[in-house]
């Protein structure tokens, strides 16, 4: 057994060298990633923005493939594996399975990150973030994508290794704590995933070096949605997870019943991966009844889970302020709480923003029918900026809040900056994508480069509140840039420049 | 120099419930114990029909398809 | 009483609270009715994307789509073929690397059977400002019974991403009250 343990002054875990070392690396990789990918987005931004319109056509797709790129695979995967540690090794008191493969598998990561990034700048993968056959980029994005994905899918069996190691060696009693649990949900959902990663990137690497003469269009849309759509799913369920971390953390939450909190993520297991149907609704190469069945995650049941999980994670912080005295009408227990800890309300901005808006644009929009009047509209970003950023993204940077003193052992810098972060990001999020919602009923594209349609054969003329729209959803945008710009400062600078860890005045 | 803080769930975490007032959470209906949370979610539910038989509308108005 | 970051003690498989059984039944009542919506929708709905739907190679569709503009072909509308086929025709509609071909030329309350299709890229039909939306994909007809339901003259704006010129790729339709009487054929600007 190499490496020693420390024991956490404030959790009284007992944390292994390995698992410390790894959860920092992955949370610094996921970090630059969100930098790189919010520079990008700002750009972006300015450019469908039209008073401003800064980027020429092909610097525009090419920042719009770096910006889904960095944010929905290097970001918020290298921030997962970080998880999948803490949630594994740290939280059962447990030492990390074989460390030296989790660190190999680490930089390979960072590799096929490198290879892709390189790709992607240099123009030689204008495909955007789905790369859809018979688009082709360089044969090298492809290959960067296959050893990312090998590295987290080698992560993943670590963190099953993990588990068995901490049952075998009885590092905790009874069943893992349902953080645990619901991470290991996102492990299966991710080996899922990754799977079907395999079985479209690696044809698509062959087809670009020559090997394969074609990877039918239709067939490439299916397979790559069983990554991609699978993929979102993770997020939820390691969203989920975070959110049962960050009540305990902040606020004490109870967990009001472990059946039908752990039940909800087994569903998400058995169900979630059929809606990547709901890309394909409108397409030619699917049925009704396939399009019925699997859009709606067989009858809904994985939305079910959703719901299931709006109520329970509420209410465990509901019924723990409630024993601990706050019982004075229908809310003191939410007016009371402490709307300062930027975990806090970084996690309920991102209950709300991810159900509300989120969850009902994205479900009301998987509906085969109603999909005619959504597809490819400003609407789908609009839903998806509500669940990803707004939910999964910002519950992660609240997480950040506690990363920070308890791996890091620093205080947080720029404390008043902190504490309104989460104000800033979430409000920013919600008019951004409120926003984008509206645009795309009055059919505005997504994915496009110049809504004025100056130089094309015929003219479009969209409804003179488009532009309107189109104002407020920049300066929302704009605002969010705002409160990710000082999440990064505050998370750089605590880390590398930040004051250790004190408490009752004592260095821990 | 940059003001440091730490959130307070480290500096001031949330006390033990005291073991009476859990025995007693364990028997009584949840329904009267979360009332907040049930009132969030039914404002949550009637904010989903409203949305989702709004695109049903919006969906009749285009021209007939299939 | 434990956090989620605690090992629940003892036996946790135990009998949900009232209030959770009924948010339960509330939700699954709830996605019950969300399922029942779309069988509802192919019975009693108007709008639907099931069509006619074929394999095809992208060549012998450009072919069929030009064999169509050559029959029905009335004018020419920004360098595009403006064709007006009769009510109950099978029309097609290629989407390619940065065009909608032909313009169509279609009439209130008719019904046709559109074909979607594409030569190369993924292409998205989306027409404006209606806002239906629908996948064109290479190799594949997607056969769709429209019936248009206004006057107008609309746009078909690409909404899928297809390379450097995808922002140019701009189509025409048109939506007439009766016969306009012109002659397919017919060369010129009706």
């Amino acid at each position: 057994m190499n490496g020693t343990f420390r024991t956490c002054p404030v959790t009284r875990l007992k944390v292994h060298s390995a698992a410390d070392g790894l959860i920092k690396a992955n949370a610094v990789v996921a970090t630059v990633a969100l930098l790189v990918g919010g520079i990008a987005a700002i750009l972006v931004l300015l450019t469908r923005w039209q008073v401003v319109h800064l980027l020429p056509a092909n610097w525009f797709y090419r920042l719009l493939t770096i910006h889904g790129m960095n944010m929905l695979i290097f970001f918020i995967l290298f921030f997962e594996m970080a998880i999948l540690y803490f949630a594994s090794a740290v939280l059962l008191n447990s030492r990390v399975a074989t460390p030296r493969l989790a660190w190999a598998s680490f930089w390979l990561m960072v590799l096929g990150t490198l290879i892709v990034e390189w790709n992607m700048f240099a123009g030689k993968a204008d495909v955007l973030f789905t790369s859809y056959v018979p688009l082709r980029a360089n044969s090298w994005y492809y290959l960067g994508v296959i050893l990312f994905a090998v590295g987290a899918l080698l992560v993943v069996c670590i963190f099953f290794g993990t588990l068995v190691i901490a049952k075998r060696e009885k590092t905790y009693t009874g069943s893992v704590p349902l953080v645990t649990f619901g991470a290991a949900t996102a492990a299966i959902i991710a080996v899922i995933t990754l799977g079907h990663g395999a079985a479209i990137y690696i044809p698509t690497y062959l087809w670009s070096l020559g090997i394969l003469k074609s990877v039918d269009a239709e067939m490439y849309r299916l397979v790559w949605w069983g990554l991609g759509h699978s993929s979102q799913q993770i997020n939820v369920a390691a969203m989920v997870s975070v959110w049962y971390l960050l009540g305990a953390l902040t606020i004490g939450s109870v967990v009001l019943n472990e059946k039908v909190s752990r039940s909800a993520f087994v569903l998400y297991v058995l169900f979630i991966s059929m809606a990547s149907a709901h890309h394909l609704l409108v397409d030619p190469g699917f049925g009704p009844a396939w399009k019925v069945w699997n859009t709606s995650y067989a009858m809904y049941l994985a939305v079910l889970a959703s719901m299931i999980h709006g109520f329970t994670v509420p209410a465990g912080m509901e019924l723990g302020q409630r024993l601990r005295g706050l019982t004075k009408g229908l809310f003191e227990w939410l007016r009371k709480a402490p709307w300062d800890d930027p975990a806090f309300s970084s996690m309920i901005f991102s209950i709300i923003i991810f159900g509300f808006v989120g969850g009902i644009t994205g479900v009301t929009f998987g509906t085969e029918q109603i999909n005619i009047i959504a597809h490819n509209t400003l609407r789908v970003p609009g839903h998806f900026h509500a669940t990803v950023v707004a939910g999964t993204a910002l519950a992660f940077m609240g997480l950040t809040y506690y990363v920070i003193p308890l791996i890091f052992r620093k205080q947080v810098a720029f404390w008043p900056l902190a504490k309104i972060q989460p104000y800033l990001f979430a409000i920013g999020m919600l008019v951004f994508a409120v926003a984008m919602t509206f645009a795309g009923t009055f059919g505005v594209p997504r994915r496009h480069f110049d809504i004025s349609f100056s130089q094309a054969p015929f003219d479009v003329e969209f409804s003179p509140a488009v532009d309107l729209i189109m104002g407020v959803m920049a300066i929302g945008g704009l605002l969010a840039a705002v409160g990710g710009g000082i999440y990064i400062l505050v998370t750089v600078w605590s880390v590398f420049f930040g004051k250790p860890l004190e408490l009752g005045g004592k260095r821990v | 120099m940059s003001m440091h803080g730490l959130p307070r769930g480290i500096t001031n975490p949330a006390p033990p419930i005291a073991p009476a007032a859990a025995a007693a959470a364990e028997t009584k209906h949840a329904g009267a114990q979360t009332p907040g949370t049930l009132v969030l979610v039914f404002v949550f539910l009637a904010a989903f029909i409203l949305y989702y038989f709004v695109n049903w509308k919006l969906l009749s108005f285009i021209w007939r398809i299939g | 009483m434990h956090t989620g970051m605690e090992s629940p003690p003892g036996v946790w498989w135990k009998p949900a609270h009232r209030a959770e059984k009924l948010w339960v039944a509330v939700a699954f009542g709830w996605c019950l009715v969300l399922f029942a919506m779309m069988p509802f929708w192919h019975l009693k709905g108007g709008q639907n994307p099931s069509g006619v739907r074929h394999t095809v190679d992208p060549q012998a569709f450009m072919a069929r789509t030009q064999e169509f503009i050559n029959t029905y072909q009335v004018g020419t509308e920004g360098g595009i073929p403006v064709v007006e086929p009769p009510p109950g025709s099978d029309i097609y509609l290629i989407g390619m690397m940065w065009s909608w071909r032909p313009v169509l030329r279609l009439q209130k309350g008719a019904e046709y059977l559109l074909h979607l299709s594409s030569l190369d890229l993924n292409h998205g039909f989306s027409l404006l400002p209606l806002n239906i939306n629908f996948q064109v994909v290479p190799g594949y007809d997607y056969g769709l019974r429209v019936t248009p339901t206004e006057v107008g003259d609309f746009r078909i704006v690409c909404n899928e991403f297809c390379g450097i010129g995808h922002h140019l790729m701009v189509g025409r339709v048109i939506v007439v009250d009766g016969p306009t009487g012109a002659a397919p054929g017919a060369g010129g600007t009706p």
